[in-house]
């Protein structure tokens, strides 16, 4: 054993004790120092740099890249698209994910408690498959489902004797909704499974044991355990859904209209549809505010701990 | 586990094999296409079942050293990440560090900023220092982008690791690493694992850096070659794009049926979240 | 100082992989020049692996022992491989020698610096004047200078399923003269058979660039304006050709509804619901698109169709009022470049006269079910055998390009809207008209546009 710096902190005097800790704390975050610095926050800043320009990747600006000051800004807060997208972004956000992949993740997590093994399997892999199917491939596979002669349409047919219904015309928001719901629900489902089996059997036990009833026992003892990861869990998935794009550009484009068109939906026509890059950039900083009003929220409603 | 009787318990099976199937109608589409000679972007039970599909990819040679690519990029992504998440994680969970809040807010807020966005920045400053084209670099820039996420739930994974249990380990004379080795991460698994697959799908499926970094067609992950299916004006060879996709879900679920055996095991002792 | 030291070992670790990922060369043999081509690649059905096949280029590399050829495809959605692209050619040490670029967006690429004139190139290849004239036209920026060598170009129509229009008793050889025929029919069709769908036109903003062009300008070309006058550099708008365009699409969709339904136009995959399922299964009359369509029904396609020129017609868009030509067509294409930053600009284009003889140019139409740019290619005996060649070939004699100016990709996109707005009922044909007035002269400057007639 190294005498110097491993031996349990506690055994020093406090503020040695203090200065061991940091001068330890910084060599165990170099690697993620570095890195971040190099290759995350550099781009990023470059990035914001970018959102003041009139940067093109082709026609006349892209030979001729110049600073045009807010020019970009004033144009997007001039745009009636840009609020129309903020609220769908926020719609699709908070019911995809804060709500929909939070609750039936925790719900898939906390009922497989338990069971049979090969039955967990089997339903947890057809969950993570949904997860792990490749982006433009789930388009596909929502357009086909949703579609006019599709799974769903021919099940609500043979089943119930509903008329067929243009699931992705007539309720685009929430067919994208349910879509990312499905896509999305794994990782909560993991996130979640892993807090729960942390919960040491004793305590729900000694709940039952008091006579607790089974409402009691999940609001009252398993989800106050767990409070942290969920909470934990909603940031994550909230910084996540907010950059979903692939999975609504192949469901819908962003149609029919602009029904669709969250903030990237909408920074990505701008920026290599219109070819307006630098506007396009603009339009990105948006989506790291909202990212950054968010987490400040939670962190003050949920008690997100740092 | 607790007890629960019997009605309870069919209930909850009852619900779990609904959302289950739930869960697969949609993918219905693709496991019908990939054995159907002649699919089409709309649901169809396929004319006669067919292999070929199937065997056009397995036998493409460039496809099969996507698949090995994507495999060795998302692997090593996935273990680096881990790796650097526990080191910067443990000072993080532990220590009292003033700066550990700002640092954490923020790289979390830049994670919102859209792939889309940054790439093209990146992409110069990739041509700036000469890493075109070169797999390794795209490795360390897509380990980086995922170090924010990483880093975040290896901290809150660790935080649910009660600290009594590692000073008992210290008064047995382990150091602080003998500490980490042997009971943090063990304790931590679950979550280790869940990082790792986290990580391993997010960059198995990423498309969008590795296409715009790296040029030579032969260097290209699964996740790029994916787009040989879609033709000009539209036309789309559906059945082998479902084969491919299909062979392509296998990785990550082979990864979650091995973490399975890691991830439930239910401790019997441990702490709740603080 | 266990710990530190693991940390440590991994920062040398990673400077380590930074240090390999830098030394990243290749060296290739003295006095040979690698040609890189570049083109959006389809994977291994992509015709251009057998059009340039790998025997191919082994003879092509015996007769020029000096050039190596290297393919790099770019396997992307279109609108990703034209961001890829640009970003390659920005930088000499990532610019391929050759690229295939679609006419579409190859003035706006001359603009920003990334093509060569390859004026000085053709003027001595004694091909180039087998060349048909307007393609030539079509690949040139909008200084006039050549930018491009076509290598495929397309025309459009509306193909027609002869099952469908028998039952709404149109004779076979049916074919319109005017707008009226058409509506007429569309609304024979939903008489007869009210399960088909009489017309399908795409409307939707997620369909891009077609919708602009196969829908908008296809009709609007008819009425003897157009989009823009190059030699004043003017936009036309509220005229009465737009607003005659726009009526035509609120018959089809609104008064009419002859049009599919909402739910199948507004879909992002509205192509293939129409001509890989509905089409070839009776389930609609007519529906404009251009002549690769073929390569959905061919063997081997998506919805492979035997016997297709029996079952199937290809007839000529109409003029507005059957005026003469009495027909019309837009057309596009992709040409091939070569990028300013190329350091084998002469490699290339030996190459490059390699790649588009006329054997290659019949080869290449053959094999993708385009049509050939080349005038001596299309008298090709093989050539003239291939499924509505006569017809495609006709309505390239009268074909229209895309305004050859830098700025039609952001007007294409208030096009498109302006043609969703109508087709779903949001706008009337007037209000959608005079919101594309203020879009364009946002885009081009208030003074930059007229009015045509």
């Amino acid at each position: 054993m190294d005498a110097a710096g491993v031996v349990p902190p506690r055994k020093k005097p406090r503020n040695a004790q203090d200065k061991a800790k940091r001068k330890l704390a910084f060599w165990l975050m170099i690697p993620s120092f570095v890195l971040l610095l190099i290759f995350f926050i550099t781009p990023m800043v470059l990035t914001i740099l970018f959102s003041f320009t009139n940067l093109s990747l082709t026609g006349a600006n892209a030979s001729a890249l110049k600073f045009i000051g807010f020019q970009n800004f004033v144009t997007m807060f001039k745009d009636p698209q840009l609020a129309q997208s903020v609220w769908k972004t926020i719609i699709f956000v908070v019911f995809s994910a804060v709500i929909g992949q939070c609750f039936f993740g925790f719900l898939i997590a906390f009922m497989m408690r338990g069971k049979n093994r090969t039955f967990r399997r089997i339903v947890g892999l057809i969950i993570i498959a949904a997860w792990v199917t490749p982006e433009v491939v789930v388009g596909f596979c929502w357009v086909a489902f949703l579609g006019d002669n599709g799974t769903l349409n021919l099940l609500a047919h043979s089943l119930l004797g509903m008329k067929p219904v243009a699931w992705l015309y007539t309720f685009p928001m929430i067919s994208i909704v349910i879509a990312n719901i499905w896509r999305g629900t794994a990782f909560s489902m993991m996130v979640f499974q892993t807090a729960l089996d942390d919960i040491p059997a004793e305590v729900e036990e000694a709940a039952v044991m008091d006579g607790a009833s089974r409402w009691q026992l999940v609001t009252k003892i398993t989800i106050p355990m767990v409070r942290g990861t969920i909470a934990t869990n909603i940031m994550l998935v909230t910084l996540q859904t907010l950059g979903v794009f692939s999975l609504i550009y192949t469901m819908t484009g962003g149609g029919p209209g602009n029904a669709t068109a969250t903030l990237p939906v909408f920074m990505y026509k701008q920026a290599f549809v219109a070819y307006q890059l630098g506007y396009g950039t603009a339009i990105s900083l948006v989506l790291l505010l909202i990212g950054a009003l968010a987490s400040l929220l939670y962190m003050r409603v949920l008690k997100v701990r740092l | 586990m607790m007890r629960e009787n019997k009605g309870m318990r069919a209930l909850q099976y009852l619900i779990l094999a609904i959302i289950a199937v739930l869960f697969l109608l949609p993918l219905v589409w693709m496991l019908f296409s990939s054995v159907d000679p002649h699919a089409i972007q709309a649901i169809k039970l396929p004319s006669h079942l067919t292999m070929a599909n199937f065997s056009a990819i397995l036998t493409d040679p460039n496809i099969m050293r996507s698949f090995g690519i994507g495999l060795l990029v998302s692997g090593f992504q996935a273990f680096f990440v881990v790796a650097i998440s526990v080191l910067a994680a443990y000072p993080l969970s532990r220590y009292p560090l003033p700066w550990k809040k700002p640092f954490l807010l923020s790289i979390l807020f830049l994670t919102s900023l859209p792939m889309t966005a940054v790439i093209v920045p990146v992409y110069q400053m990739f041509l700036y220092m000469k890493w075109q084209n070169s797999l390794i670099a795209t490795t360390i820039f897509m380990i980086s982008t995922s170090l924010p996420y990483g880093i975040w739930m290896m901290k809150n994974f660790m935080d649910s690791v009660p600290e009594g249990l590692e000073e008992a380990a210290w008064i047995d004379g382990s150091s602080v690493w003998g500490g980490v080795r042997k009971v943090v991460m063990p304790l931590m698994l679950p979550g280790i694992f869940t990082i790792a697959i986290f990580t391993f799908t997010g960059s198995w499926g990423n498309f969008f850096v590795p296409f715009i970094l790296i040029t030579a067609p032969e260097k290209l992950p699964a996740s790029v070659t994916i787009f040989q299916f879609f033709g000009n004006n539209g036309l789309v060879d559906y059945g082998q794009l479902a084969a491919f996709s299909v062979l392509y879900t296998l990785p990550v679920v082979v990864l979650y049926t091995f973490a399975q055996r890691y991830m439930s095991k239910g401790f019997s002792f441990g702490g709740a979240v603080k | 100082m266990k710990l530190r030291n693991y940390a440590l070992i991994g920062v040398a670790a990673l400077s380590a992989l930074v240090l390999t990922a830098c030394g990243s060369s290749s060296k290739s043999k003295k006095g040979v020049t690698t040609v890189k081509i570049a083109w959006r690649g389809t994977g291994k059905s992509d015709s251009m692996y057998r059009v340039y096949s790998k025997a191919w280029i082994a003879d092509f590399e015996k007769k020029h022992p000096k050039i190596k050829i290297e393919l790099q495809p770019i396997n992307a959605s279109e609108g990703d491989y034209f961001s890829k692209l640009d970003l390659a050619m920005k930088s000499a040490s990532t610019a391929p020698d050759i690229v295939n670029e679609d006419t579409f967006i190859l003035p706006s690429d001359a603009k920003a610096g990334y093509l060569t004139d390859l004026g000085p190139y053709v003027n001595k290849w004694s091909d180039w004047s087998n060349y048909n004239a307007a393609l030539k036209k079509g690949s040139q920026g909008s200084d006039g200078k050549q930018y491009g060598i076509p290598g495929t170009t397309d025309a459009r129509g509306i193909w027609t399923n002869l099952a469908v229009t028998k039952k709404a008793g149109l004779s076979s050889d049916w074919t319109p003269k005017n707008w009226d025929d058409i509506l007429s029919a569309a609304r024979k069709i939903k008489k007869a058979d009210s399960s088909a769908i009489p017309l399908a036109i795409g409307v939707s903003t997620t369909n891009g660039e077609s919708v602009a062009m196969q829908t908008f300008e296809m009709f609007f070309y008819g009425t003897g304006e157009t989009l823009y006058t190059e030699k004043t550099n003017k936009w036309n708008v509220n005229s009465k050709g737009i607003l005659d365009t726009l009526n035509f699409i609120n018959t089809v969709y609104n008064k009419d509804k002859t049009g599919p339904s909402m739910s199948v136009v507004m879909n992002a995959n509205y192509g293939s619901t129409i001509f890989q399922d509905k089409f070839p299964k009776n389930q609609v009359g007519m529906g404009l698109d251009g002549s690769w369509t073929t390569g959905n029904w061919v063997k081997g396609g998506a919805a492979p169709v035997s016997n297709m020129t029996k079952k199937f017609a290809f007839n000529l868009m109409p003029t507005q009022n059957g005026e003469a030509p009495g027909y019309v067509t837009m057309s596009g294409g992709w040409a091939w470049a070569i990028p300013a930053k190329s350091k084998n600009k002469t490699a290339a284009f030996t190459v490059l006269k390699a790649m588009n003889t006329k054997k290659k140019a019949v080869d290449r139409a053959l094999m993708e079910g385009t049509l050939t740019v080349r005038d001596d290619a299309a008298k090709d005996p093989a050539y003239l055998k291939k499924p509505f060649i006569e017809q495609a070939t006709k309505a390239l004699k009268n074909a229209y390009f895309r305004p050859k100016n830098e700025l039609y990709p952001k007007v294409s996109v208030a096009i498109q809207k302006m043609v969703e707005d109508v087709a779903s009922g949001q706008k009337t044909p007037k209000a959608a008209a005079a919101k594309y007035a203020t879009d364009v002269k946002a885009i081009v400057g208030a003074e930059n546009t007229e009015t045509q007639k």
